[in-house]
């Protein structure tokens, strides 16, 4: 992977851009995760192209809950990812599937302390899943097991049970156990998804 | 999901403990943010077994967060804004007996009486002569008894409990009790919230209790005085609270005499009543309308000012019931469990969904609960706790699972306008309704009369063919059929009693022997069995060719009689032919 990577990048002089849609219950952990995989300081970015400049590249002091959808970049070892991080309320939940179309990957983040809406973020998964635009593709989903750090926190193996996420069988899936403050578990998360998406992309 | 089937897979099974232990009402059920992080908890005042273990419990999730003893049974609990500091943090209310307790950060705050009603003067001498030792145990009952019965002022509460006592008990509870002076003392049956002056959802509230007395108070959330005093004519079980106290509020109560009465800003006695037909367990108010749930298994909904709008008849009895407000998506409903293990939701008088659950609802609660607005919070007989969440996607169609009258019935009809002529005849009517009435009246006397008449006329001919004697009902019907010369004339006869059978009856002719000719004219009749109808048959000969026709009589006899028990004329047709000789 790694030697594809280097190659990819000398030969294209340019990152692949990929769209990963980032989707998850309220109050999940998304945009603090977006947040800490953007990087820290102003001085080590630079500017894809001309109509992204309107968007924030560097992370933010403050998370507060997301209206509609913000749009995010940020650049790993081989991709450029464009992330749609979505808002999780119920009232803009509606607004996912329009955009499914245009993913290349999902992330979706699950806060391990809420037992009680497991089986809303079930639900939600269940409706993404069966979604046509993501039902006939092969696109990769990554599960952040958010939220270890708390104390009454579900496994990610626990986690992965109360989802069902051993009926997912036409997709490559991943669930990684993560802490979004601290950025613990996130790199983790994002190679895999980096390996993933090339996979696709070189088929 | 697993229950989709019943409910059409409009709930998410969040969460049932079925041995969370929590034994309680509606009434003491609320959520609330709590801690100000917008994620509201669960309050709970838990009933206990009833005589031990009442506990307030705030539940997180699916996990109980903390529990404190409570004193007295809990009659009902609110959560409520009290102040404006920040951040804001609703305190929760818990009324039991004559005191309701302030929570604070879920922190004891403070402890409101009520003030004690008024004593009799006669109970209180009794009692200082008693703490005198003036008068023995005994004598003090036989006093307090004769209080009882003629006083306008009911007993205390002690000297109640002092007559319900043995003999051998009393003078020990005496001695316990002369010591302190009288007090009598109501208690609370029902509580609940006002807003103060704004309609904000975290602005501050008023307490408006009501007690068996059979008064409303509304107190001041911060000073805890009362501000408002309102009387009753029997003691409220159930209340809803609208509006704001400083512009204009309207507290619905159903009391315990059976009906529901509404009161107002401007006045301290009720306002409207509506008189119910059974006695109520369950009182809601969706938007502006009351639904009220009535022990005869009933849902009725009133406007506010008490006017029927519906009634609809449930399966099963009502358990409790709560009102469901979803303001995100502008949908009010009401959820009604019942005995048999269903909670129902009904939008005015149309079911809408069925929940089936394991176990009967006890509690019902619903609104924000954690993160999610739609939360359904059911408690049951048995002590669980479930929780339900509303699907993002649910979709509740009026009449989907409704069984009822079809839609047209409800279409109006296109009825004509009334012309000059139906309203001069019903002016007509309503002037001479009278003279009409006896007209009418004598038409029917003459109609009666003129029956009569042709009857005992047909009778006194013996032109119908029955037997009028008791003891040989008999019945006969002649059928002639042929054309002629030769004819075939058959007699049904048949006994209409109900089980004596006629024996020796004997059939005989009368007719002109110049014209027909009968080979026998008298026949003997076998046994006639009640019921069966016997065909006697026998032919007759025109013996005239002149075209011309006669009666032929018959007569049932009775043998050793005369006079025949049945006569019968039998008109011959015209021969159309003519005898070969």
């Amino acid at each position: 992977m790694g030697l594809l990577d280097k190659l990819s990048g000398w030969l294209g002089l340019k990152k692949k851009e990929v769209n990963v849609l980032c989707l998850g219950l309220d109050n999940s952990g998304k945009t603090t995760i977006i947040n800490q995989l953007k990087p820290a300081n102003v001085s080590v970015f630079c500017p894809l192209s001309e109509e992204w400049k309107h968007v924030s590249q560097t992370q933010a002091q403050e998370i507060v809950p997301t209206i509609g959808f913000n749009i995010e970049k940020f650049k790993s070892s081989s991709l450029s990812f464009t992330v749609f991080d979505m808002s999780g309320q119920s009232r803009y939940r509606n607004l996912w599937e329009h955009y499914y179309k245009e993913s290349h990957a999902v992330i979706f983040v699950i806060d391990s302390g809420d037992k009680l809406r497991m089986v809303v973020a079930k639900e939600e998964l269940d409706t993404l899943l069966n979604h046509e635009d993501i039902s006939s593709r092969k696109i990769p989903v990554l599960f952040f097991a958010n939220k270890m750090d708390l104390r009454d926190a579900m496994s990610s193996v626990k986690v992965s049970q109360m989802l069902c996420l051993e009926n997912i069988k036409d997709k490559p899936w991943h669930i990684c156990a993560s802490n979004a403050i601290e950025g613990e578990g996130l790199q983790e998360g994002l190679d895999w998804l980096q390996g993933n998406v090339s996979v696709q992309y070189i088929e | 999901m697993s229950d989709s089937s019943s409910d059409g897979g409009k709930w998410l099974d969040a969460h049932y403990d079925p041995v969370a232990g929590l034994y309680t009402f509606s009434s003491c059920v609320d959520l609330a943010d709590l801690s100000g992080d917008g994620e509201s908890r669960l309050v709970v005042g838990d009933l206990g077994s009833g005589l031990s273990g009442m506990k307030l419990k705030v539940y997180r999730g699916t996990a109980l967060m903390s529990e404190s003893t409570l004193l007295d049974l809990p009659a009902g609990l609110v959560a409520f804004f009290m102040d404006l500091h920040e951040p804001r943090i609703p305190a929760v209310a818990v009324a039991s007996g004559p005191c309701i307790y302030v929570y604070k950060n879920l922190r004891p705050y403070f402890k409101f009486t009520l003030p004690g009603l008024e004593v009799n003067t006669l109970e209180q001498d009794v009692w200082q002569q008693a703490r005198e030792g003036q008068i023995d145990p005994l004598t003090l009952k036989e006093m307090l008894e004769s209080i009882r019965k003629k006083a306008d002022i009911s007993l205390s509460v002690r000297s109640l409990r002092f007559l319900s006592l043995d003999t051998s008990d009393m003078d020990e509870f005496v001695q316990l009790h002369k010591q302190q002076p009288v007090r009598r003392q109501t208690v609370i049956t029902c509580i609940g919230t006002l807003k103060k002056s704004t309609a904000d959802e975290d602005g501050v509230s008023c307490l408006v209790i009501g007690t068996e007395s059979s008064n409303i108070y509304i107190l001041d959330p911060e000073a805890f005085i009362i501000l408002y005093k309102m009387s009753l004519p029997a003691a409220p079980t159930l209340m809803d609270v609208t509006g704001q106290f400083d512009v204009e509020f309207r507290i619905t109560v159903a009391c315990r005499n059976g009906n529901i009465y509404i009161l107002r800003r401007e006045s301290d006695k009720p306002k409207y009543c509506i008189e119910l037909s059974s006695h109520p367990v369950g009182l809601v108010r969706v938007g502006k309308n009351v639904v009220v749930g009535c022990t005869d298994e009933s849902l009725q909904g009133f406007t506010q000012k008490g006017k029927k709008l519906w009634r609809t008849v449930l399966p099963a009895p009502i358990i409790t019931m709560a009102t469901m407000d979803l303001p995100t998506r502008g949908f009010q409903a009401v959820l009604v469990g019942l005995a048999n293990c269903e909670v129902q939701l009904y939008r005015e008088k149309n079911l809408l969904s069925t929940i089936k659950t394991p176990d009967v609802v006890t509690s019902i609660c619903f609104g924000r609960y954690g993160r999610e607005d739609g939360t359904l919070i059911m408690t049951t007989k048995g002590g669980g706790l479930m929780v339900k969440i509303l699907k993002r996607t649910a979709v509740f169609d009026d009449r989907d699972s409704a069984p009822g009258p079809p839609l047209a019935q409800s279409v109006r009809l296109n009825v004509p306008k009334k012309t000059k002529l139906y309203v001069d005849q019903t002016l007509r009517e309503r002037e001479n309704g009278l003279a009409m009435h006896r007209a009418f009246q004598m038409d029917l006397s003459r109609l009666r009369l003129a029956a009569a008449k042709a009857y005992v006329k047909a009778l006194e001919s013996s032109l119908t063919p029955m037997s009028s004697s008791l003891t040989e009902p008999l019945k006969m019907n002649a059928v002639v059929q042929g054309l002629g010369p030769s004819f075939k004339l058959t007699l049904n006869v048949q006994n209409t009693a109900a089980c004596r059978p006629v024996m020796n009856l004997a059939i005989s002719f009368l007719y002109d022997e110049n014209l027909y000719r009968m080979k026998c004219s008298y026949m003997r009749i076998p046994l006639l069995v009640p019921g069966l109808v016997y065909p006697v048959e026998t032919f007759v000969e025109c013996t005239s060719d002149k075209g011309i026709s006669d009666i032929i009589k018959v007569f049932i006899l009775h043998e050793g009689k005369s006079s025949p028990l049945l006569t019968a004329h039998i008109n011959m047709p015209v021969s159309e032919g003519v005898t070969l000789n």
